[in-house]
């Protein structure tokens, strides 16, 4: 599944070359425009890879009307360039493809990234009805996807020119992390969250919108959601968690506060574009603070341990969680937490609803 | 600037500490990392005994991560393959240890 696409400039995303053009630079292709539309509503995000100086990423920008969440504009190598945005996007490099009307330029990005859906802009123009280029779900954050990302260059900028601490940086962007109980309304967002997040997903497997429907009603089981906005904008949903209260006793009733019980998550999940937000320290304080209020002696969370979901393992790390073995391949190891002595807090961007 | 001139002048610095035990110009290095990707330069002049996550330095997922790439870069260690629970970044002297018993050569 495709979820972004990097577009050359010169005869690709324009009908000519950006800097031979003169006064007036080049026309959008007008197919082209079309294709970057239609993947844009299915919450596609674009990007611009190009052999030309910044200033034609912002013509592309303001004639495309599209917005672009990540531009490499320079001379250097282009798979150099498409590393930089997969990282940057928080990419898999599968999940990426590439647009060139140039075969030295194909060829090249395919050779050092395999991985990569390398295509000719004749392909291109096709694409929108390919499989690979089709969301098996799309939901309001979905649509609003390449948005967002227009909003995190925004911030990252402004970021970059702060200085100060990131805890200071989210205090100045106004930042607003806030974890609640799930409705029935937010079951498609969790779902599409199960399907899409793989770095910091503690599972691995989509979980089906029935399935999650189910466990609203179980009193053995919590769902929870992470909300995250600031004054560039509103994420929505951002992350979400599935809580098991543990076994209920013999009259069906979870036990209270006060038995000796522990809480486990089978299921902790975030956007990787809410990295480095204060949302997972936020929900893992928010969990560590709620297990003990109901009770129980410890926070247990299977993870699978991966190459790439080393940022959700550093942030277990950091709030105290600690796997008990090394894990045999392809199980989760069981990260887990005593709820006695000091827990982590809550940091003050976040607000935790009450939850039932 | 690229992950190899960063590479570069980390070298820089380690062969100019050629005098002193390898873990010193460990623990510099890792200082130097440390300012670059948390952003506080006050960071650089750390004690060895700082604790890198909480109430020391903060490290969190983001700054964590850039750490580690940071440190495979300069060091040629992977401290994430090699080390499950991340112990190892309990304080600056255990990651500088835990960093040095496993230079390459």
């Amino acid at each position: 599944m495709i979820k972004c696409v990097v577009w050359d400039i010169d005869n690709t995303l324009l009908a000519g070359t950006y800097l031979e053009s003169g006064e007036q630079p080049p026309e959008p292709d007008p197919e082209l425009l079309g294709v970057l539309r239609e993947l844009g509503r299915r919450g596609i995000v674009h990007a611009l890879a190009s052999k030309n100086p910044p200033e034609a990423a912002d013509y592309v920008a303001t004639v495309t009307g599209v917005p672009f969440a990540a531009a490499e504009c320079g001379w250097g190598r282009k798979s150099d360039a498409l590393r930089r945005i997969i990282d940057d996007l928080g990419l898999g490099a599968d999940a990426v493809a590439f647009v060139d009307d140039d075969l030295m330029e194909r060829a090249e990005v395919a050779a050092a990234l395999p991985e990569v859906l390398v295509l000719l802009p004749e392909d291109a123009a096709e694409a929108p009805s390919w499989p690979e280029f089709q969301p098996a779900v799309l939901t309001a954050e979905g649509r609003r996807r390449g948005e967002m990302y227009a909003q995190r260059r925004r911030r990252q900028q402004e970021a970059r020119a702060f200085g100060g601490s990131r805890d200071d940086f989210l205090r100045r962007a106004g930042t607003q992390v806030l974890i609640a109980p799930a409705g029935l309304g937010e079951v498609p967002r969790l779902h599409e969250l199960s399907v899409r997040t793989h770095q910091f997903n503690t599972g691995g497997d989509p979980v089906g919108e029935d399935e999650l429907a189910g466990l609203l009603g179980s009193a053995r089981h919590r769902l929870v959601t992470a909300r995250l906005r600031d004054r560039f904008g509103d994420d929505g949903i951002v992350g979400g968690v599935l809580i098991d209260r543990g076994e209920a006793n013999d009259s069906g009733v979870p036990p209270g506060p006060g038995a000796a019980r522990s809480w486990t998550v089978p299921l902790l999940m975030m956007s990787c574009r809410a990295l480095g937000r204060g949302v997972l320290d936020a929900l893992l304080a928010a969990l560590c603070q709620r297990a003990a209020a109901d009770g129980a002696a410890e926070l247990r969370m299977p993870c699978l341990v991966t190459d790439r979901n080393l940022p959700l393992r550093l942030a277990l790390a950091a709030a105290g969680f600690r796997a008990g073995a090394a894990p045999r391949p392809g199980e989760p190891a069981l990260f887990a937490r005593p709820l006695d002595g000091k827990l982590p807090g809550l940091p003050d961007w976040a607000t935790v609803a009450d939850w039932p | 600037m690229t992950a190899g001139e960063r590479s570069a002048a980390g070298g820089e610095r380690a062969a100019g500490d050629g005098e002193r035990p390898a873990a010193d110009g460990v623990l510099a290095g890792l200082a130097g990392i440390l300012a670059r990707v948390t952003g506080r330069a006050d960071l650089s002049v750390i004690a060895p005994e700082t604790a890198l996550f909480g109430d020391g330095v903060g490290l969190d997922s983001l700054t964590g991560t850039m750490l580690l790439v940071e440190v495979q870069h300069q060091f040629g260690v992977d401290v994430a393959a090699e080390d499950l629970n991340l112990d190892s970044l309990a304080t600056l002297a255990s990651l500088a240890a835990f960093i040095s018993e496993r230079l390459p050569s």
